[in-house]
């Protein structure tokens, strides 16, 4: 046995055929649920990155002494999934790293987050390999997840899906985190999506009014058959509670079948609220989940509202109209099988971010009786009143506290298979923004 | 003898009681394509009841309805410990809906004020994640109410009453109300009649029900069991009544059902034919911590075989359900507890060991023997320890062994259940240095719950030399979330009025029909020789011969 002097400054003592350059031991008593970096070391190509791994694993079946005393050390790998994060920027890099090393407990087995660097120029591989261990408890083994951070540049960041598969963990699940703007048409995207299970998305940070995302995902998901989590259809969870518990009433129940408007007013900056200024992914998820659920199909997809600013726009000519009034959003016409059912998402001109969806409305009729739902966003809470034949009928409160990035990626690495009902919403979103 | 053809329950056309005359000049449409035809012409009579089809998966986002959550036994230990700090982390976790109130029921003099002074303090210690969210206390606190009132005290439930209209009216609680009994057992009858007095079990035609949570122990024999249920069952009704063990709230109880059920691999291999004995075991490495007048009175059999044992080991036994419907899986739990017949006295001398703890080292800390713990007898018989092997009689268990243990002061705490299967038929590998060991499955319910496959494997090398190993998953592992309480999963499970993790009456009556002979069997017999395990052992020596007369012996865990 000899003794080397690792990073974190602690001497281990391993027999004298190991090199364990890489290996990082500090020698602070760890804490559980706390995850600390355990391995560090470079690779250029993706045999270095295989021995590399393969290096961090072999040093755990050694006897270690850190100063002397018996030392913790590596003790299982996670197996539970990959996780690969497409960064089209470093700081997106930086900040999808960031929010992976908060889900500790929850990593995924093998995290790759890859980047492209200058694709003209000669191509060349540049990976960080890194272990990160925690303990989940004071008398558990340490389990450690491992990440890796790579840039490609020349021919080889145009072939990611090439770079990835190799260093996949065999036989585990892939989910594919592509935060920001994705094109999913584009030689990239489809390659990396031929090898996910699972695409993790937030709609709601996409680029103008989103639609024409929302029709490339669902022909992706269907495509290559994937799982979608996009957060922006998970973040409305709360609100799906809210609107089923209505129809969870026994004198509101017959009137499911009978809905017969659908209005979903969404916050934004832009004064005139013209469709294409804001991102409205969230409020027709909305609509779209309503639909699906109630089997819905589309007769006339969204189109703007005519308004009276713009038929003042008409009339004038190229002339701009003299009071510029909130454009009255987009609009569209389904069919659930016994009459029309029209759908609104209207903007309104509000301090709250930009396609947050303000409030829903629903109004169904039947037999000479009118129900009138109305579910609204308060700060932590969403309201829910009901009205039949405008005597109120309920009023509820569900609490609702918002969800960071780091509690929906972590419900993403965590939920089972396919969500159906979210497949279904994404389709008909697709659908009635005339995918 | 007269047969009655049973009408078939998959039947949607009304049939024509036996005997009635069949109208003239209509036919009975006998062919299929006279059947479809007659259907075309007629509305069908039994129509579908409506489903809301907005809540297919919101599952995990079910939030209960509105209610008042009456705990009777406010101030005691379980409402401090348990049940308080539960209805908190689902408050915390948005699990509750705005519209709720905790009303605590106690017979200590608290104002508002000072309850939730008491409650704070024991969230401080007991809140599964500390520190307490500030600003999930304070309105998890302004939905906190003390009701002061001697159990059986008419007037105590009169105003309870009027108090629960005051609450429907300003926090609309919709009249759903759970009452949740965190008392000593003595108090139930008297608190659930009281109820039945005052009208507080009657569910309202349009919404607002009404359900009890009972906490073990139920009954301390089938007798007592009996008549409990009886007192229970004449004011509530069976489904507004939920019998908690808590034990069936653990994720890995719970894993059970999904590993036996959700995976095809084991089912095949889950019977008398690959399986050569079972063993439950459920350790405390604790006394009675301060509880000795209690235990005094209930021993290892009452605590912990009558309810948690028998309860893993019919989910191990039992045959799958044909739905995850509460009834439908209690139906096949309590199949199983049937086929275990009622032992007689032969056979509880035979197969069921008993034992008490004597004074000695548990983690490196000298105890007390159980003689010598607070409020207990010196000359005490209560047994701290049992070890018992059962068979069922059914055709897919038919002479495999079960074998389940119990007892306080043992080495650690631990829970497991181990299903070891039979040796290979065949040894192949002669040469091999040793015996491979017969595979094993083991599911760790506490600590670090996970579950281990045992196999043999080639040991690197020229030779054929097969090693015992273990692919081990841990929860830690690979979820290395928090797991919620099995309280938090058992009082949401029962706000929202699915009782599948909850006991029947008829599975407490059928389990004290095997626990209460082996009761009586001691009662006729001499005094046993009690200490007579170490504390910080495995328990007394007899256990290990009750294997060991097989040609088995305990797992080392």
């Amino acid at each position: 046995m000899v003794e080397q002097t690792v990073r974190g400054g602690a001497t281990v003592t391993v027999p004298p055929d190991v090199d364990i350059g890489g290996l990082i031991i500090d020698s602070r008593p760890q804490k559980p649920g706390e995850p600390v970096l355990r391995w560090s070391s470079r690779a250029h190509s993706i045999a270095e990155i295989d021995r590399e791994l393969a290096r961090m694993w072999a040093i755990p079946k050694l006897v270690t002494q850190i100063d002397g005393v018996e030392a913790r050390h590596i003790a299982a790998r996670t197996s539970v999934m990959n996780l690969v994060v497409v960064a089209r920027r470093p700081e997106i890099g930086e900040h999808a790293a960031a929010t992976i090393q908060q889900l500790t407990g929850r990593h995924p087995s093998r995290t790759l987050i890859v980047s492209t660097g200058d694709p003209d120029g000669p191509t060349w591989i540049n990976a960080m390999v890194q272990a990160h261990c925690m303990l989940p408890g004071e008398d558990a083994p340490e389990t450690c997840a491992e990440m890796i951070y790579l840039t490609a540049g020349g021919d080889a960041g145009r072939h990611l899906g090439a770079i990835v598969e190799p260093l996949l963990v065999h036989d585990l699940p892939v989910t594919l985190w592509w935060p920001g703007e994705q094109h999913f048409q584009m030689a990239i995207a489809q390659g990396l999506l031929k090898i996910t299970d699972r695409l993790v998305v937030d709609g709601s940070s996409w680029s103008g009014d989103g639609l024409q995302h929302v029709r490339d995902m669902a022909r992706a998901m269907d495509q290559a058959r994937l799982a979608v989590f996009d957060f922006a259809l998970v973040r409305q969870s709360r609100w799906r509670e809210a609107i089923a518990s209505v129809f969870d009433m026994p004198e509101c129940l017959p009137y499911i079948r009978s809905i017969r408007r659908v209005a979903v007013a969404y916050a934004t900056h832009d004064p005139t609220g013209t469709p294409g200024t804001t991102n409205v992914v969230k409020p027709i998820y909305h609509a779209a989940w309503l639909a699906s659920r109630l089997e819905m199909r589309v007769v006339k997809p969204l189109t703007p509202v005519a308004t009276p600013a713009s038929r003042a726009t008409r009339q004038a000519g190229a002339g701009r109209p003299r009071h510029a009034a909130t454009h009255r959003g987009l609009s569209a016409v389904l069919h659930d099988g016994h009459a029309e059912v029209a759908v609104v998402i209207r903007p309104i001109a509000s301090p709250m971010p930009s396609g947050t969806t303000l409030r829903v409305e629903l109004l169904a009729e039947r037999r000479g009786s009118e129900l009138r739902a109305d579910v609204t966003a308060e700060a932590e809470t969403v309201r829910v009143r009901v009205w039949e034949d405008g005597v109120e009928l309920l009023e509820r409160l569900f609490r609702s506290a918002r969800r960071t990035e780091v509690d929906l990626l972590a419900e993403a690495i965590e939920a089972p298979g396919a969500d159906p009902v979210a497949a279904g919403a994404i389709r008909m979103a697709a659908a009635m923004v005339g995918g | 003898m007269t047969v009655t053809k049973e009408p078939s329950r998959r039947s949607t056309v009304p049939e024509a009681p036996v005997g009635a005359p069949v109208k003239p000049g209509k036919e009975q449409p006998r062919t299929m394509r006279e059947l479809r035809i007659a259907r075309e012409g007629k509305k069908r009579t039994a129509t579908k009841p409506l489903e809301n089809p907005l809540r297919e998966g919101l599952r995990l986002e079910r939030m209960p309805e509105p209610f008042a959550f009456v705990l009777f036994g406010g101030t005691g230990d379980l409402a401090h410990r348990k049940v308080i700090p539960a209805l908190y982390q689902l408050w915390r976790t948005n699990l509750l809906p705005h519209e709720y109130m905790l009303i605590a029921v106690g017979r200590r003099p608290y104002t508002d004020d000072k309850f939730r002074a008491e409650i704070r303090a024991s969230l401080d210690t007991f809140s599964r994640v500390l520190p307490v969210d500030e600003e999930a206390w304070e309105g998890f606190a302004q939905r906190l109410t003390y009701h002061q009132g001697n159990f059986a005290d008419a007037s105590s439930y009169d105003r309870l009453t009027v108090l629960l209209e005051k609450v429907q009216q300003k926090e609309g609680t919709r009249g759903n109300c759970l009452f949740y009994l965190a008392t000593h057992a003595s108090d139930f009858p008297e608190i659930v009649a009281q109820l039945g007095r005052v009208g507080l079990d009657h569910e309202m035609h349009g919404g607002g029900w009404r359900r009890v949570i009972i906490e073990k122990p139920f009954g301390r024999d089938l007798d007592s069991a009996t008549r409990l249920n009886r007192e229970v069952l004449k004011v509530f009704r069976e489904k507004q009544v939920y019998r908690i063990d808590h034990y069936l709230g653990k994720e890995t109880v719970r894993n059970l059902l999904v590993f036996r059920f959700g995976n095809g691999i084991f089912e095949p291999v889950w019977n008398r034919r690959y399986v050569d004995h079972v063993q439950i075991t459920v350790a405390e490495s604790i006394g009675v911590e301060g509880r000795g007048a209690f235990y005094e009175e209930t021993g290892a059999s009452r605590d912990f075989l009558q309810n948690h044992l028998i309860q893993l080991l019919s989910l191990v036994a039992m045959e799958p359900p044909a739905s995850f419907d509460a009834d439908a899986l209690r139906d096949e739990k309590v199949k199983v507890v049937r086929a275990i017949p009622p032992p007689p006295k032969t056979q509880v001398m035979r197969d069921v060991v008993r034992g008490q703890y004597g004074r000695g080292w548990v983690a490196a800390e000298e105890v007390p023997g159980y003689r010598q713990e607070p409020d207990v007898d010196p000359h005490s018989e209560t047994e701290t320890f049992i070890a018992a092997r059962f068979e069922i009689d059914d055709w897919r268990w038919a002479d495999v062994p079960f074998y389940l243990r119990t007892g306080k002061r043992l080495p650690k705490r631990a829970s497991e259940i181990a299903i070891q299967f039979k040796e290979v038929p065949h040894r192949l590998f002669r040469d091999a240095t040793g015996d491979p060991e017969p595979n094993l499955l083991a599911m760790r319910i506490q600590p670090d719950e996970g579950i281990l496959l045992r196999f043999g494997a080639k040991v690197p090398g020229l030779g054929i030399d097969v090693r015992t190993v273990n692919m081990d998953f841990t929860y830690g592992s690979s979820f290395s979330v928090d797991s919620p309480d099995a309280y938090e999963t058992l009082i949401l499970d029962a706000l929202l009025g699915d009782a599948s993790l909850f006991t029947r009456a008829d599975e407490v009556e059928e389990a004290w029909g095997i626990v209460t002979p082996i009761i009586d069997a001691w009662a006729d017999s001499p005094p046993p020789d009690f200490p007579n395990y170490e504390a910080g052992s495995w328990g007394p020596e007899p256990a290990d011969l009750l294997l060991a007369r097989d040609g088995r012996r305990w797992r080392r865990i």
